[in-house]
């Protein structure tokens, strides 16, 4: 065993074991950083105990040993001091949507939101607000993605061209812009007051804004059966312009703007 | 999911029939439990068909749609130089305008109360109050028309009791 | 199948599925698989609906006016609302007031019950009344602009909202003073 060790080649430092975790290398530090406590505080409801009702828990954790986003800061919890806090997550830069929640009131993701590095304030996580919560900041999205589907969210054109793909010139493009880059995190519609209380007949500003996305593509022929389905009191009209959708959105999209839209086209065609 | 090759393959089978039992057993006595056939409540948890079915849409209607939106958004407009109008001459010497804009005012306010009730009171969640207020809202525009119609006819007029009002 | 493989029974299946088929009925199976205490059980979709659904009507809902933070554009919004209802109310009552009770609500009798209320609740009925008209008329003419499509972004947004609440600032004091 003695020589197998000697003969292999050394890795780590000497002073440290062969493997060690990562944050031992505070210990490798030059200066030791200063402690820096921030407290977080976190909605947390359990499902296997479900007449509890949902807390605020709050954990301590050290910002200068944690990474810049909050996500980090989850994440460190997660790991270092209470494994059952449980969270969406993928791709730590803000392109999935996954880690939608309400961060100190506002709806962003967690991993593009920056933590404050003010130790004298707390900071508040809930999930994503008036959603049905399946555990701590897990929402249940299922209506979010059944109104996305209900708005066809692909083309739909009855002439295809002979040959090749559909042509559109880069003017038609541009008016795509600001409308295909919506990642579905669910933050817009979230923040939504009309979407609180009408969540079920509203189809909320990101299928809005899809709806839209796919009404103003000019390879798309059925914009009329589009706005047609609209027509009714309660899935576009709710909107009363309140604009919380654009100022949330963390991917700094306009539904408001594109809902307008929809309502002008609506209105004099 | 019913994955059951699993039990199939790494289970004796006696076990596997006696789960099977014991499942339609609890599902026996709980055959009248409300939560096993939840019912269908607008804004509630449990959702119409699968999670893989789209939301509906309820019949097209112009009229409840965008002639509505259209209409309200021009009343709204006429609402500015109809207010200016009607101060800057004197309600007594133009009662027309004075009308006008009494009639406008009020179908503005019942739009304005109309949209606050579907946000908040709408008949799929509230039966009862829903249809309630909506005609109580109804009613009551009726009578102020009325009423505003006969304080223009009768009296001064709404332009030149407010001016009067301020300066009492 | 996602399952096996995630219970790590893989491996185990795959070997006794491609082994010679005299071995497949023998005792070897059943001792290369390993046992595992987690049990499925079949049910038909309706039945799994009901066990969703279940758990469905037990989840709580997220918290939120009460955790959302105060903003200008849906403070401007509700505050719009409020001050719209609010009018509607007292142009209702006055209304239905003058047509149940003519003599009460004659212009002679509101005008006079107005003139002899002290001056400080005079200065205070004028601001109760020139407050929510100006804010609910310059932020009825921004959603009037919203609506021809201009002033969308979020720039536009709140610039045309703090200019919204000068105007009614400007306009109220002006109509309670200076008018």
């Amino acid at each position: 065993m003695q020589s197998l060790l000697s003969r292999a080649p050394r890795l780590a430092p000497r002073h440290l074991p062969a493997r060690a975790f990562a944050t031992t290398s505070a210990r490798l530090q030059a200066e030791p950083k200063p402690v820096l406590m921030k407290e977080f505080k976190i909605y947390r409801w359990n499902p296997d105990e479900p007449e509890k009702k949902p807390t605020l828990q709050s954990y301590h954790i050290d910002l200068n040993q944690t990474g810049p986003m909050v996500l980090d800061a989850l994440n460190k919890i997660k790991n270092e001091v209470d494994p059952t806090l449980t969270f969406r997550r993928s791709c730590r830069e803000g392109i999935c949507g996954s880690c939608a929640m309400n961060i100190d009131g506002q709806n962003t993701l967690a991993c593009l939101c920056r933590i404050d590095r003010d130790a004298n304030k707390d900071m508040k996580i809930y999930p994503l607000p008036h959603m049905y919560i399946v555990k701590d900041l897990v929402p249940d999205l299922t209506l979010f993605y059944k109104q996305y589907k209900s708005i066809k969210p692909y083309l739909q054109n009855d002439n295809p061209p002979e040959k090749g793909e559909y042509l559109q010139s880069p003017e038609d493009r541009k008016k795509l812009d600001g409308l295909y880059e919506c990642i579905l995190c669910a933050c817009c519609s979230t923040s939504c007051p009309s979407y609180w209380w009408n969540q079920d007949e509203y189809l909320g500003p990101a299928a809005l804004l899809h709806a839209y996305r796919w009404i103003a593509d000019s390879r798309d022929s059925y914009a009329a059966e589009r706005k047609e389905v609209l027509q009714n009191e309660m899935s576009l009209y709710r909107c009363h312009t309140i604009f919380n959708c654009a100022r949330t959105c963390p991917k700094g999209l306009n539904p408001a703007a594109a809902i307008a839209q929809i309502k002008l086209q609506l209105a004099t065609e | 999911m019913a994955s059951s090759l699993l039990v199939r393959s790494t289970l004796p089978r006696a076990l596997t029939q006696r789960s099977i039992l014991r499942s339609t057993a609890i599902q026996a006595r709980h055959a009248t439990d409300d939560a096993y056939n939840a019912a269908y409540i607008p804004g509630g948890p449990v959702y119409k068909g699968t999670v893989n079915d789209p939301t509906t849409f309820p019949p097209p209607s112009r009229a409840n749609g965008s002639y509505h939106w259209a209409f309200e958004r021009l009343l709204a407009a006429s609402l500015i130089p109809m207010t200016a109008a009607a101060f800057a001459t004197s309600g007594t010497a133009h009662p027309i305008v004075d009308g006008l804009l009494g009639v406008s005012l009020v179908m503005h306010t019942h739009i304005g109360f109309d949209s606050i009730l579907v946000d908040y009171l709408h008949k799929r969640k509230f039966p009862i109050i829903g249809p309630t207020a909506k005609w109580t809202l109804r009613a009551a525009t009726v009578a102020s028309l009325v009423g505003i119609y006969q304080f223009n006819t009768n009296d001064i007029g709404l332009t030149e009791l407010i001016v009067k009002v301020w300066h009492a | 199948m996602m399952s096996t493989r995630a219970l790590g029974l893989g491996p185990s299946l795959r070997k006794a599925a491609f082994s010679p088929k005299i071995l497949r009925n023998s005792l070897v199976l059943r001792n290369a698989v390993q046992r595992r205490s987690i049990q499925t059980v079949k049910m038909p979709e309706s039945k799994t609906m009901e066990i969703l659904n279940r758990q469905r009507l037990r989840r709580p809902s997220s918290p939120h006016f009460t955790i959302y933070q105060p903003q200008l554009t849906w403070l401007g919004s509700i505050f719009n609302r409020v001050t719209g209802a609010a009018l509607g109310v007292v142009l209702y009552g006055f209304s239905i007031g003058y047509l149940f009770a003519p003599e009460s609500f004659s212009s002679a009798h509101v005008i006079e019950t107005v003139a002899g209320l002290p001056d400080a609740i005079k200065y205070f009925g004028k601001f109760a009344l020139a407050l929510p008209a100006t804010f609910h008329t310059f932020n009825g003419i921004r959603h009037l602009v919203w609506d021809t499509g201009k002033w969308l972004s979020l720039e536009g947004c709140y610039r045309s909202g703090y200019a919204v609440l000068a105007a009614t600032g400007i306009s109220t004091l002006a109509l309670v003073f200076y008018y």
